[in-house]
């Protein structure tokens, strides 16, 4: 059989895949982008054991690859009693995992702001909530952007990981195909290809919206 | 401690409880692999099929329960069933002593031994385990085969997360042989257009159970009578014939 042939084949069955690896990813985006916010904010928290514990997360995560986090939630956790299912534990899991490297950034991003921004601010009379959504925010996201969308792009590749708990996402469903016609090429072709068009409308994304807040004029 | 305690009933309550549930929602969970042709995998209207696909359907229909199949490497699987991921297992799960201190089996539905497998161009005559010391044997991690292959010696053991992996692997070269079910190898010959054969079989012919979480007890004595309904009434000699041609309940 020729790779093409098999490409196309595969090709149902991948796409009933990536519409898993795409519900993960965005699953994950959704809950991942406020919590990393949270986390940013929180390491700046005047209550030391919330900055610790924040800090803790934060190292924990960057320090142990999201394989064994994965891991760790989906098998380990019911040994406490607590028993998750794959979507929850996969979402939670690449959400966890994304959170802790966003709210880096985040904060990077808030840092950057300077000083004086935030002062000038609340000499004009701005509240520090007000200094926060209309002065710091808008010019901190510029910053953040590029690599908060980064992220986003490497969470799609890396929802491929979650093949490992049950979930026949992208992966999983090439090898679904292989384990029938033992023909692994195409099919590990073809999911890389549809990996690559997802990454590749993220990064469309990304431009456009790195143009628009360029565009000069009112936020 | 006591705290401890108090965290393990709880937990072992939701367990329990869990477990009972199953029953009642009228739904069998059952965990299985989906790669390992003939036994569990996908054919190419994308449906799952196999020989122990359609032994867990004739249970779940004789329980009077709805089926529902998970699908998980087998390296994860037996993690899978001790955290609740599925009520039982039928996926060509070989009954052994190790297994059975921390898993219950149901009566056996099959038996079946090993075999080698080599490359159809391979003349080399591996006919037993002592013949293979030296060479790199592919075999699925955390199966039984791989306790054989380890407990042989002197075994290059190389490890995969499922049977098309490490046949493809031997396919190509990169493994001397590989070890699996008689079953399989049997299938392989007539319906597959990999490169490869069977070689000696090791005799010592394995019982093959559903398995099942110990403390669920109930529904491993409904699945020992379910078993035994579908043996007296022709049922499992004819999934049995479908699949290998044979009846593969004696060994």
């Amino acid at each position: 059989m020729n790779i093409t042939q098999s490409m196309i084949d595969a090709l149902p069955v991948l796409l009933t895949g990536a519409r898993i690896t795409v519900l993960y990813a965005v699953g994950a985006m959704l809950l991942g982008l406020p919590l990393a916010f949270l986390v940013a904010l929180g390491r700046s928290a005047p209550w030391p054991p919330v900055r610790w514990l924040l800090d803790l997360y934060v190292s924990f995560i960057r320090g142990t690859p999201l394989l064994v986090q994965i891991f760790v939630l989906y098998y380990g956790l019911p040994g406490l009693g607590v028993t998750l299912d794959p979507v929850t534990s996969g979402v939670a899991a690449l959400s966890l995992n994304v959170a802790a490297y966003m709210s880096v950034t985040i904060r990077a991003s808030l840092d950057a702001v300077g000083r004086g921004q935030r002062e000038a601010a609340r000499s004009l009379g701005l509240s520090s909530s007000q200094t926060m959504r209309f002065v710091v925010l808008p010019q901190a996201l510029r910053i953040g952007l590029p690599s908060l969308m980064n992220s986003l792009i490497g969470l799609i590749k890396d929802t491929s990981l979650v093949s490992v708990i049950t979930v026949t996402e992208l992966l999983r469903s090439a090898q679904l195909v292989i384990a029938r016609t033992f023909e692994p090429f195409g099919p590990y072709l073809a999911a890389a290809l549809i990996y690559w068009l997802i990454s590749s409308l993220l990064g469309l994304v990304q431009s456009r919206l790195e143009r628009r807040l360029h565009r000069p004029g009112p936020a | 401690m006591r705290h401890q305690r108090t965290l393990m009933i709880a937990a072992l309550a939701l367990i329990t409880s869990a477990s009972a549930a199953t029953l009642e929602k009228g739904v069998l969970k059952i965990g299985m692999e989906g790669t390992y042709p003939p036994f569990t995998y996908k054919d190419e209207q994308n449906q799952l099929v196999g020989f122990d696909v359609d032994i867990a359907k004739a249970v779940a229909a004789k329980l009077g329960l709805k089926t529902e199949f998970v699908l998980t490497e087998w390296s994860g699987i037996l993690a899978g069933l001790q955290a609740n991921k599925y009520d039982v297992i039928v996926n060509q799960v070989g009954v052994t002593a190790e297994r059975q201190k921390s898993i219950a089996f149901s009566t056996p539905y099959a038996y079946s031994s090993a075999q080698i497998i080599v490359r159809k161009n391979d003349n080399a005559a591996y006919k037993t385990l002592a013949s293979l010391k030296g060479k790199r044997v592919g075999v699925g991690l955390g199966s039984n085969y791989e306790k054989m292959l380890r407990d042989a010696g002197g075994i290059n053991v190389v490890t995969y997360p499922g049977a098309s992996e490490y046949l493809r692997d031997l396919a190509v070269g990169r493994l001397d042989a590989a070890l699996n079910d008689r079953l399989m190898v049997g299938y392989f010959a007539k319906s597959q257009n990999l490169p490869v054969k069977g070689a000696g079989v090791i005799e010592d012919p394995q019982a093959i159970a559903i398995a099942l979480k110990k403390t669920n007890t109930d529904l491993k004595a409904k699945i020992d009578r379910a078993l035994l309904q579908l043996k007296a009434d022709g049922t499992y000699a004819k999934i049995s014939r479908k699949w290998f041609g044979q009846d593969v309940s004696k060994k």
